[in-house]
């Protein structure tokens, strides 16, 4: 019972392929492999070819093989990922204000149908979509097996659609692209039986971009001797408050860092 | 045998103990206590001996205790009963042998100072007593029933060393005392001065009036050696509990009670700790004042009754907090009303004697009547009491929560659960910051508070609902991300301290409230855990010492001659009717 | 012996129930939510107007209403239903949920026939211990003196429809199954925009203001753990309820977090944590606050008083008051809060008072008052 020879082992391998291992020699021996999640034993007649099934093969990496008869012989070869089945792709944020420079990014791994990253080195098309419009189309090369680009956001709140594709595979994810700050608060009161009535104008941010429903607007009357306040939340565009004012008051607007016009009324009679 | 022998002949201990069984069985076996305030938290104890006998280390309370602080005997009972017929059918057992020993204890109790018939009166009116029912059906004080039943039994082997100097009698005195010391440490404590007290003085009135064989030096001698070597074993079997005791003496904040109340400053409360516990029993005290006066054997008694009394009034009267100090901020006073009724029992059982000469069948009646209407006010004071528990709330489906889906890992409170908070204990693998068992409380959140369990905090006002805060507060220290509400007064403070409702459980009856940014519960570190030594001894010692008294009492028989007092009747123009 | 024992025995009940009645040894206090009343014949005769509000004040605490409403003056302007609603509150208020621990009288000034008494009432709340000052005017009729309650000024809604425009944020959580890559809805971006330190009567107090500054609702909670010289954590606390939880877009909230016993001396640095999450919100109510004024109350104390108006349809059960205070450069130097414990019924008012610190009152230049709010089943 002599092993002769190393064991003759692939020169490559794929993730999930069968493959062949040769041996010399006569009699019985142990064959052991060892690789990224698998170790298996079992006997084998020297000289004759082994025949290692996908199933021991699955992950990509480095495998080990050892045949043992009186002595043991080792030799390793390399099993690569297979062809991409699936992309990974994570897009951040997933929600961003308008004309925001390089607030998007995203990064995306492709990976074969046994979850191994195929690091093989290929182009990932990104392209960012808002509304019909594009924004961007980018083919990017991974580099051990991640591709990934930065870019700023749109101008137009909505929607962003963000795919990666390679070859036939492809994911999608959507940013919300919402109003930066408030520009240009106006206001406007109205006397009624009880209060003034204030309301804004329709509140945009600078882009022009509707600022979304339920962002706190603070109107402030200051009187004399005091003050009211009533953080009302935009609704429909617009934000309004009723504010009892019984003296020579002083009524302004703000959200967030932005101000707005101010209403002087006199003393009610 | 005629109808007036019939009245004239004490009542068979058998017969007497069928009654007992008659009554209280049906009721226990009903599990009528479950609903009271004391019986989950028992059923807790038991819970931990049935998977831990030998470690009293529990994590499931106060982020951690020691089970080393309560007396273990009832609840390692009720943990060895499980194993064949669940836990709570096991406490309703274990419930049962106390109440069928309790007739028993008074009947040897009341030999000790009362002809057998008497004894025998006193045994089936104790079958009856308002106070039993009320600690058994509403106050689920088990270890105070039975540690009284056992006392009750070993104090006429105490007697009969002292004036018999019979070995047998002092081996099981002793074993039967270490066991109601296993049972419950408080009656053992406040028994030696409130029952042992008038045995011992009895005793020496005996030796003086020559109506024993020993001499006052003589039985005053024995009463120390028994002292002694009674002390010297309760150290022993409760071991653990002293040291733990002695490590963490109770310092935190005394938790208002109501027996502490002035009872004739609510009427409510005077009914809940005084009408219904003594029931027909207040009729017979004028009888019993002067009975108990006019015999010179049964003052004793009498003053250990009156003083017994006296504290069951609780606040009514400044004595106990006199005596007691700060023990008294720390007691709860139902039970001295429960060993008053004891006491009394003999001196009830001569009056139920007289009152049987004099009227037979009326009397019979009567008595009968008092008795049924005494346990049967205390029965129905269960539901028309307006501190009566809570109602039984379904907590399944809080159970089910916590074991399900890793909520284990994190620690919950409860909030208006009662005593159910101790259900959800039993049978959840999570653990909480709240617990039901005050001398036990280590977290300074709750020791710094006059208030007992979080999930009754609004009942202790600011105090409770500091303590709460307090807890909130630092939620994210002891891992505590889930609180299940069962009374919507909480939820003003958990919606504005940052809690929010997540589930709901039994058609809304139920809410379950989350904190986002709590990290996972981890052990907090204490110097309360006791050694292995000490788990060793607490899952041998009192268990051991109950089987050796239950060997002894059936395998070293031993005939007890209870001098028959002298003068027992009264005079005829001295009967008391009420 | 026979009958002397006994008399003993009975003379000495007798007398130590009457030393605990009358104040030797003082009897134990019972559990927080008392019932029942005395026996006959054992409350004290309202023989001073101190004697007749304390019987007063007993039965409220009791619920005993017939004998409280009993007690009052025939010169009271109200019926007894008015009488129990002012005293235990309406529509769910904190005091509907409030029980009467303590109190502290004082008289204002007496004559034989009427009296003013200050009571300062110590209230048990769900959200803490509350005190309450008020004014009683007693007259004295027949034997004793009694009560005059004054008139209550119940709020009324007329019928009405109010229009709203509701506005809310649902949350739909991802699976446990969705893959890698297809995350959740990133958390909301809060920024703590000013934090102070400062000493405390009680110990220190980290303060100061965060904002939301994203688009959808946020949870906020703000942690501040206190580092030494040696970099060792001294201590780590939360700002519990002295912050509005829920924070709508571009909304401001003051926090306080306090830490009891701690000297800012041996604190070398302090570090904060603001923790946010996404969860369900609604836009509403809008709560507005009315003439807003810092002035010292009856008892000279710094405060600030104004009133909430509720300009929804829903009814506020509790409303919650948070204000910061700043000094002339805009830095936080204070936070407080307080609970207005009478409900916020649609379309009205209700007045609130925040107190300041003695010490600090010089200061404060200007404030600004959040509202924070509990309705029934809205949590």
């Amino acid at each position: 019972m002599t092993l002769a020879q190393d064991p003759h082992l692939p020169t490559s391998a794929v993730a999930g392929d069968e493959t062949t291992i040769s041996t010399s020699g006569n009699g019985q021996a142990i064959l052991y492999l060892v690789g990224p999640g698998v170790a298996s034993k079992r006997e084998i007649s020297l000289g004759e070819d082994i025949h290692l099934p996908s199933r021991e093969l699955q992950n990509a990496g480095r495998y080990v093989v050892s045949v043992c008869s009186d002595a043991c012989r080792s030799g390793s070869f390399y099993v690569a990922a297979a062809e991409p089945a699936s992309l990974t792709f994570l897009v951040h944020p997933s929600r961003v204000p308008v004309g925001l420079s390089d607030a998007i990014s995203g990064v995306a791994l492709p990976f074969d149908p046994f979850h191994n990253l195929v690091r093989v080195p290929m182009a990932i098309t990104f392209q960012l979509t808002s509304g019909k419009t594009a924004m961007m189309s980018r083919s990017v090369q991974t580099q051990d097996g991640v591709a990934w680009f930065r870019t700023s956001s749109g101008k137009d709140a909505g929607v962003l659609h963000v795919v990666a594709a390679v070859d036939e595979l492809s994911a999608r994810r959507a940013v919300q692209q919402v109003a930066s700050e408030p520009c240009n608060l106006r206001i406007k009161g109205q006397r009624t039986p009880k209060a003034i009535l204030v309301e804004t104008e329709p509140v945009r941010d600078c882009s022009g971009n509707p600022v979304p429903d339920g962002t706190i607007v603070t109107f402030t009357a200051a009187e004399a001797d005091g003050k009211s306040t009533v953080d009302a939340p935009i609704k429909q565009g617009v934000a309004r408050a009723q504010i009892i004012v019984t003296k020579a008051a002083v009524i302004s607007a703000a959200s967030g860092v932005v101000m707005g016009n101010e209403l002087r009324l006199g003393a009610q009679p | 045998m005629s109808t007036a022998e019939g009245y004239s002949r004490p009542i068979p201990l058998l017969a007497i103990v069928l009654v007992a069984l008659a009554v209280h069985g049906p009721l226990l076996l009903m599990q009528l206590p479950a609903g009271s305030f004391d019986t989950n938290f028992h059923i807790f104890f038991a819970s931990h001996y049935v998977h831990h006998w030998f470690d009293p280390w529990n994590e499931k309370w106060f982020a951690g205790f020691s089970q080393t602080t309560y007396p273990p005997l009832t609840h390692q009972w009720i943990a060895l009963l499980s194993n064949v017929v669940g836990l709570k059918m096991g406490y309703m057992l274990v419930q049962l042998i106390a109440v069928l020993l309790l007739p028993v204890g008074v009947f040897r109790f009341a030999r000790i100072w009362v002809d057998e018939r008497a004894a025998s009166y006193a045994a089936l009116g104790s079958v009856f007593l308002g106070a039993l029912a009320f600690l058994v059906y509403q106050a689920g004080q088990l270890a105070t029933v039975a540690s009284a039943a056992l006392y009750l039994n070993a104090l006429p082997y105490f007697y009969e060393w002292m004036t018999e100097a019979s070995g047998r009698s002092l081996i099981k005195g002793i074993a039967i005392s270490w066991t109601a010391a296993a049972a419950h440490h408080v009656t053992l404590i406040f028994g030696l001065v409130l029952f042992a007290g008038p045995v011992l003085w009895v005793a020496c009135i005996d030796a003086r009036d020559e109506r024993v064989a020993a001499s006052t030096t003589g039985a005053l001698s024995r009463a120390i050696v028994f002292a002694i070597v009674v002390g010297l074993g309760v150290g022993a079997v409760l071991g653990p509990y002293w040291l733990s005791i002695l490590q963490h003496p109770i310092h935190q904040v005394p938790i208002p009670h109501d027996s502490r109340a002035n009872l004739l400053l609510n009427s409510i409360t005077a009914v809940n700790y005084f009408v219904i516990p003594y029931g027909a029993l207040i009729l017979a005290l004028p009888f019993i004042l002067m009975r108990g006066a006019s015999l010179r054997r049964l003052r004793p008694l009498l003053l250990g009754f009156w003083l017994t009394f006296i504290f069951g009034l609780g606040g009514t009267t400044p004595l106990p907090r006199w005596l007691l100090g700060r023990a008294y901020e720390i007691l709860t006073f139902e039970r001295f009303t429960f060993w008053a009724t004891l006491m009394a029992m003999p001196i009830v059982g001569l009056l139920a004697a007289d009152l049987l000469d004099r009227f037979r069948a009326k009397a019979a009646v009567g008595l009968s009547l008092a008795a049924v209407m005494t346990i049967g006010a205390a029965l129905t004071w269960l539901t028309a009491n307006p501190y009566r528990p809570a109602g039984s709330v379904n907590v399944d489906s809080v159970v089910a929560f916590l074991n399900r889906d890793g909520h284990d890992t994190y620690r919950y409170l409860t909030l208006g659960f009662g005593s159910e908070l101790a259900k959800v204990s039993t049978y959840t693998n999570a653990t909480s910051v709240d617990g039901d068992y005050n001398s036990a409380r280590l977290l300074p959140e709750m020791t710094h508070y006059g208030a007992a369990q979080l999930t009754n905090a609004k009942f202790y006002g600011s105090a409770g609902m500091g303590a709460l805060r307090g807890m909130l507060d630092h939620a994210n220290r002891y891992g505590l991300k889930y609180i299940f509400v069962h009374d919507a007064y909480y939820e003003p403070l958990l919606t504005f301290v940052g809690w929010r409702k997540v589930d709901t459980f039994n058609n809304g009856e139920i809410t379950a409230w989350s904190k986002d940014d709590v990290p996972p519960a981890h052990k907090i570190v204490s110097d309360a855990v006791p050694p292995a030594w000490q788990g060793l001894l607490w899952g041998t010692l009192p268990i051991g010492v109950s089987l050796l008294a239950l060997f002894l009492e059936l395998f070293l028989p031993g005939g007890r001659r209870m001098p028959v007092p002298v003068e027992i009747s009264a005079p005829a123009e001295e009967h008391y009717v009420a | 012996m026979r009958f002397a024992l006994p008399i003993l025995l009975v003379a000495v009940t007798v007398g130590l129930i009457a030393a605990a009645l009358f104040g030797v040894g003082q009897a134990g206090g019972t559990v927080g939510i008392a019932a029942g009343s005395a026996l006959p014949g054992l409350t004290p005769n309202a023989g001073t107007p101190e004697q007749a509000l304390a019987n007063l004040f007993t039965d409220l605490q009791r619920r005993n209403w017939n004998r409280a409403f009993a007690a009052l003056s025939k010169t009271s302007g109200v019926d007894e239903p008015s009488f129990i609603q002012d005293w235990a509150g309406a529509n769910g208020s904190l005091r509907t949920f409030s029980n009467l621990e303590g109190y502290d009288s004082r008289p204002l000034h007496a004559t034989s026939d009427d009296a003013q008494v200050r009571v300062r009432l110590h209230w048990a709340t769900p959200v803490g211990p509350v005190e309450d000052v008020r004014d009683f005017h007693l007259t004295h009729e027949g034997d004793g003196w009694k009560v005059v309650w004054p008139k209550v000024e119940a709020p009324t809604v007329p019928a009405q429809v109010v229009p709203v425009t509701y506005l809310r944020w649902d949350l739909i959580s991802g699976g446990a199954e969705d893959g890698w890559g297809s995350r959740n809805v990133d958390s909301p971006h809060v920024r703590i925009i000013s934090m102070n330190a400062v000493e405390s009567a009680e110990g220190s107090v980290v303060m100061g203001e965060v904002v939301n500054e994203d688009t959808i609702p946020a949870f906020v909670n703000v942690n501040a753990a206190l580092v030494d010289g040696s970099g060792n954590a001294i201590d780590d606390e939360s700002s519990f309820d002295k912050i509005a939880h829920v924070l709508l877009p571009k909304q401001v909230s003051p926090y306080r977090i306090d830490f009891p016993n701690i000297n800012l001396k041996n604190v070398k640095n302090v570090r904060m944590d603001v923790k946010a999450t996404l969860v369900p919100a609604s836009a509403d109510p809008v709560i507005g606050v009315m003439d807003q004024k810092l002035d010292p109350d009856v008892q000279g104390k710094s405060v600030l008083h104004g009133e909430l108006l509720n300009q929804s349809g829903q009814t506020v059960n509790i409303p919650h008051v948070i204000a910061s205070f700043y000094d002339s450069n805009g830095k936080v130097v204070w936070v407080a809060d307080g609970y207005v414990d009478r409900s916020l019924l649609p379309q009205t008012s209700e007045p609130f008072a925040v107190e300041i610190p003695r010490t600090l009152a010089g200061k404060v230049q200007t404030f600004h008052v959040v509202v924070n709010q509990y309705s029934l089943g809205k949590s």
